[in-house]
């Protein structure tokens, strides 16, 4: 009998993925987390079996990153994930240039399913996607009995084209381009934790409460959260300091501005920045200036300009012939260069749903990264918002003004960190 | 839970200080259950052997030219002993930088070594040991063991394709030397040469498919 012909599947980066491989390392392994805290233990063998029927519709996460002459390209892999106790730093590095591996990884801890995938494969949508298959697929499962032999999915039906598309090439438009030229910006300084450690410090608040705070200065939970953060960040600057604009960039789902039913990368990112050197520096007006910057920024027009002028660099044939080696030595300036002007970044994942019958089962979603400069993820489930801060400075001050803004406006919230060495934190 | 009274938050985990701004929290509270593991420190038990061998090395370098220039008259033969240590280390280097790869770890140490070697004899009256044994040796030894040991390890065909290509083109090189009369022992090179060959054909015959698609991938403009 002949043996089936094995034809090895292989894709190409999507525009946004093509900046990662060459500037992860270990202080910035471009790894984020997905975490689903259940109301009850995890139980491992569950959670492997709904891994493994999950992957099969998503099969495109099963690829391994190889170095090509010209470009880095995705191939598919026979290995195959094994869920285990968490047991290793929060998002430390997936990639390894010199060992082939799976560029994602399923843990849990107690309560809480951890979803860890590296930035090349999915952004945070497309890898919300999975993990809300995984959790929907986890509980029906382990809560058979109650939730019967037809239990809802997860309402995600994109095809394995589409999963795998890659839209910036779809919507890329080579008349229109803008590059904007940034001024340097204010950087956080201060001593940092040993072995490249990643300090997490979550925030629970209610939805609600922080929706009618917003709503009480004329502007979204993201705008309030920005300003607040650049007051946090303000505090701590010296006058010499405040010579420099704070500037936070803000990724954009741009599924929410373009059609796609992507689960790879399609995300653009604004930059806001305020310079309390020269403006006021009271709360309500920075809170007037981010609003009205996001309003400017956030139109389809402007994130089209945004993606073409990034895709442009893709279709330049000469650019295209010069070898990944000197590629990845150009792209690492360039995002070394980039990362000058940003303090900090925020990121909203947004309003997080569930089919009605898994709800009861869950109690909040939390989402972190780990970056070399300060970050804040967020997103909400039902009525929990979960804002987490990871960062590797020591010192916590800019969380601390950042959450006592909130308890000071009356509204609860509930910290949970990693724990670190407490003679040193 | 416990409550810091300062930041006016719940906090979460059996903490004595607040994360937030080190206040005393009160123990009275019982204590929540942590919902991070704590990861231990990593300690690199490797780290104190390498500084030790490091440290002897640059002893070494140092003693050796220390009573090179003492003994001015002997010539300059530290240049050696150093030069010596030096290639030990880049080859060391190599081979831990690549642990991870086998393969790609063997053909980068057949390239390192060779052009070490052939610098050797260049600069120590051309003898051509280096050409003669040393690069047809070294090619014709990777190419045996690669397939072997894929075979015994299961690394998988996929993973040494690429390698085994590379070592096998380098191992026509040595026709280079044998056709520009370079040569003063043949034999090896001649060996070589023709293990390469049959490789190429045999590649050809029963991968070419699977070749040719990872060159694909691989050169994909």
């Amino acid at each position: 009998m002949a043996k089936p012909k094995k034809n090895v599947q292989w894709a190409r980066l999507d525009n946004a993925a093509k900046i990662f491989p060459p500037t992860s390392d270990k202080n910035d392994p471009k790894v984020f987390r997905f975490v689903c805290e259940l109301h009850e233990n995890i139980d491992a063998g569950t959670l492997q079996k709904a891994l493994d029927k999950t992957l099969e519709s998503f099969s495109g996460y099963l690829s391994v990153l190889k170095h090509g002459f010209f470009w880095y390209y995705l191939e598919a892999t026979e290995k195959r994930p094994v869920v285990h106790v968490e047991d290793s730093e929060i998002c430390s590095p997936l990639y390894d240039q010199n060992e082939h591996t799976l560029l994602f990884d399923v843990s849990y801890y107690k309560k809480r399913m951890n979803f860890e995938i590296y930035h090349v494969l999915a952004d945070g949508t497309g890898a919300l996607e999975f993990m809300r298959s995984l959790i929907c697929t986890y509980l029906s499962i382990r809560h058979k009995d109650r939730l019967g032999d037809n239990p809802p999915s997860s309402g995600y039906d994109g095809s394995f084209t589409e999963q795998m598309a890659d839209s910036f090439q779809k919507y890329y438009d080579p008349k229109k381009k803008k590059s904007e030229k940034m001024p340097r910006a204010y950087s956080l300084h201060g001593s940092r934790l040993s072995e490249n450690r990643i300090k997490v410090i979550e925030g629970i608040m209610p939805v609600d409460r922080l929706l009618a705070l917003a709503r009480g200065c004329n502007t979204t939970i993201t705008g309030l959260l920005t300003a607040v953060l650049m007051c946090s960040l303000a505090e701590g600057m010296s006058v010499r300091d405040k010579k420099r604009p704070v500037t936070i960039s803000v990724p954009v789902n741009l599924r929410n501005y373009f059609s796609s039913e992507s689960t790879r990368n399609f995300f653009g990112i604004i930059y806001v920045s305020y310079n309390f050197g020269k403006e006021p520096e009271d709360i309500v007006s920075v809170v007037k200036s981010i609003t009205g910057q996001f309003k400017i920024k956030l139109t389809k027009e402007n994130l089209l300009r945004d993606i073409s002028a990034h895709v442009s660099m893709e279709h330049n044939a000469a650019l295209r012939a010069v070898p990944l080696v000197i590629k990845d030595f150009f792209m690492r300036l360039g995002y070394d260069l980039n990362a000058l002007s940003v303090t900090a970044a925020l990121s909203n994942m947004g309003k997080i749903t569930m089919p009605k019958a898994y709800v009861p089962y869950i109690r909040h979603f939390d989402v972190m990264t780990s970056i070399k400069k300060l970050q804040i993820c967020m997103c909400s489930f039902e009525n929990n918002m979960v804002v987490s801060f990871t960062d590797s400075f020591v010192s916590a001050d800019v969380q601390k003004r950042f959450f006592r803004y909130f308890t000071k406006n009356g509204i609860p919230v509930e910290i949970v960190t990693n724990p670190l060495d407490e003679r040193r934190a | 839970m416990r409550h810091c009274k300062n930041c006016d938050a719940d906090i979460v985990g059996d903490r004595k200080k607040c994360p937030l701004c080190h206040t005393a929290l009160s123990e009275n509270e019982p204590a929540s259950e942590e919902v991070y593991p704590l990861i231990p420190t990593v300690y690199h038990q490797f780290h104190i052997l390498f500084k030790i061998l490091l440290f002897v090395s640059v002893l070494i370098a140092i003693a050796v030219i220390t009573v090179n220039l003492i003994f001015e008259e002997s010539g300059l033969w530290s240049v050696f002993v150093v030069g010596g240590v030096l290639c030990v280390w880049l080859s060391l280097s190599l081979a831990i930088r690549k642990r991870r790869n086998i393969p790609k770890g063997m053909l980068y140490q057949v390239f390192l070594i060779s052009v070490i070697c052939v610098l050797w004899d260049l600069f120590t009256g051309w003898n051509r040991w280096s050409i003669d044994y040393v690069v047809p040796i070294l090619c014709a030894s990777v190419m045996i063991s690669l397939p072997l040991l894929s075979w015994i390890l299961k690394w998988g065909i996929e993973n040494i394709i690429v390698y085994f290509c590379i070592d096998v083109f380098f191992g026509i090189v040595p026709i280079v030397f044998y056709l520009t009369g370079q040569l003063s022992v043949p034999a090896p090179s001649i060996l070589c040469v023709a293990g390469s060959l049959v490789s190429i054909a045999a590649l050809i015959i029963f991968k070419g498919e699977s070749i040719w698609a990872e060159l694909r991938r691989r050169f994909y403009v």
